[in-house]
């Protein structure tokens, strides 16, 4: 683990331009460029929002910033992983010619998505404005569970991303898994539209964590349970010693393959 | 300046390779390939039992035909591949140019692309910076600087190629056939190059079919032949065992191609 740490702040540089030639090249050969990574979430945001407030009222009050405070950070989470997951065989080039600790590629890939989920803060915060939902101080938290997200993000997306290495099937698994793990995390919907008796079963959702404390700081403004936080951290912490496991067992094989 | 006269050691190194054809790519070839007993594993040894060494100062070429691993023995030293057998010794700072484009993205440009490359060899930001100017000086592509690589000819991603790797002024250089797609006026600026750096210390690892580079520039030589290690010697030892009777016309062209050089240093 420590060299998970040494080499990225080795080559923080690096991974800092891989995650800016990611969103650069991405956003290339377009008017508005850059624009557009504050755009895509702005406009999706504002069709949500308006679609629930006047078309398809929902019971829950806010419901668009309820559904926001935790669809943002699961949108960075699968993009994030996704990315990850496919960032060794893409950088296939660059592992076959340069010498260069393959780790700088994963963490290059949730690090460009945490800058596109730090666009999209501001207009969630313009959501909140909007509907008149009260902007708690609570938001000065975030970082917390920030935090424990990328880690989250990154111990899943080095598990996979290894696995893609030798069988390409596994980056179409994994979007089929995002779809599944959306829909049985509670970001459409609350807990409590379940009987009681089996709400123990959403605890076995090693995201859930996170996303509660999303949720507790933007939408209700309250600070989670000591609790929630832990389970977020060791949800993160078992996802990334697992992922950086495999990883760094299968790494110096990974030029062979890809 | 370097706690060893040794620059690269290479001891017994043996490379070996999956052949990509055997290998199952999907799950369904997986379970296929189970369902009928068939062995999925074709190894393949590019590289078999080399040992060499390179000491400071030196320049080596190395020679062989087609498939018959240079190119591998590289990566080998340039820490791309892991050895599957053997050890690899680097004592400094290594630069290595591959092959076209490695290190380089075609969506960025020149310039964003010197800086890429720098921080993809381990230098930082900052020091790329600072010689931007003299690497934009030495590959000598002009206004193309802020055009993005994919408008590039074959020869100007060479020149940028070796402007980078010689300007951040390795220890060691490792070239394989790159400068052979440059025009002959910018192959004799890099053999100048490399010479000056040869000069003052620095060693060279060079691959290259041409007899009379090696005999004009290389201090020493090996050959390669399917993936063994033949001959380590002298640069006209290893011309007579690899193409037998043509000492004499390489030196020729040799020595045709120092006064050429020699014009162009006045």
């Amino acid at each position: 683990m420590t060299d998970l740490l040494r080499d990225s702040f080795k080559y923080r540089e690096l991974i800092w331009a891989l995650a800016m030639k990611e969103l650069t090249v991405r956003y290339k050969r377009s008017v508005l460029g850059f624009l557009w990574a504050l755009l895509n979430p702005a406009l999706f945001m504002l069709v949500l929002t308006v679609v629930f407030s006047t078309v398809m009222p929902i019971a829950i009050p806010h419901y668009a910033v309820f559904l926001l405070s935790t669809l943002v950070p699961w949108t960075f989470f699968s993009q994030g992983a996704t990315y990850a997951v496919e960032s060794i065989v893409m950088n296939s080039d660059l592992i076959k010619k340069v010498a260069v600790p393959k780790v700088v590629f994963p963490v290059a890939a949730v690090v460009s998505n945490l800058i596109n989920f730090a666009l999209s803060l501001i207009p969630l915060l313009l959501i909140v404005l909007i509907m008149r939902h009260p902007f708690y101080w609570t938001w000065i938290l975030l970082p917390i569970s920030v935090i424990a997200l990328s880690i989250f993000t990154l111990g899943f997306g080095l598990f996979f991303a290894t696995a893609n290495v030798y069988y390409r099937d596994v980056s179409h698994i994994v979007q089929i898994l995002m779809n599944l793990w959306f829909y049985v995390t509670p970001i459409i919907y609350k807990v409590d539209a379940f009987p009681p008796k089996f709400r123990w079963i959403f605890r076995l959702n090693p995201i859930l964590y996170v996303l509660n404390d999303f949720r507790m700081f933007v939408y209700y403004g309250q600070v989670p349970t000591a609790l929630s936080i832990l389970g977020s951290f060791v949800c993160a912490g078992g996802a990334l010693v697992i992922g950086y496991w495999f990883f760094r067992k299968h790494q110096s094989e990974f030029v062979f393959y890809v | 300046m370097f706690p060893s006269s040794t620059a690269i050691r290479v001891e017994h190194v043996t490379q070996r390779f999956r052949l990509i054809h055997e290998r199952p790519d999907t799950l369904r070839e997986v379970f296929a390939k189970r369902f009928k007993g068939k062995s999925s594993v074709h190894d393949f040894e590019a590289l078999k039992d080399v040992s060499f060494e390179v000491h400071h100062g030196e320049m080596l070429g190395v020679v062989g035909v087609n498939g018959s691993g240079k190119s591998t023995l590289l990566k080998v030293v340039s820490g791309v591949y892991a050895p599957s057998a053997g050890k690899v010794e680097v004592n400094g700072r290594l630069a290595s140019l591959l092959e076209l484009g490695s290190g380089m993205h075609p969506e960025l440009t020149g310039r964003e692309n010197i800086i890429l490359n720098g921080l993809l060899m381990g230098y930082s930001k900052k020091q790329m910076k600072a010689r931007e100017q003299r690497i934009i000086d030495f590959a000598d592509i002009g206004e193309f600087i802020d055009v993005p690589l994919k408008q590039y000819s074959s020869g100007m991603y060479a020149r940028l190629a070796f402007s980078v790797a010689t300007e951040v002024d390795p220890d060691i250089l490792v070239v394989d056939e790159i400068l052979s797609v440059g025009d002959a006026n910018f192959a004799a600026k890099s053999f100048k190059r490399m010479m000056d750096f040869r000069d003052s210390g620095k060693t060279i690892l060079f691959v290259t079919h041409s007899m009379q580079q090696v005999l004009q520039y290389c201090d020493r030589a090996i050959l390669l032949e399917a993936g063994r290690l033949v001959i380590d010697g002298a640069p006209e030892e290893v011309i007579e065992r690899y193409a037998p009777g043509t000492l004499a016309s390489t030196s020729a062209l040799a020595s045709a191609s120092e006064k050429y050089l020699a014009s162009l240093r006045e």
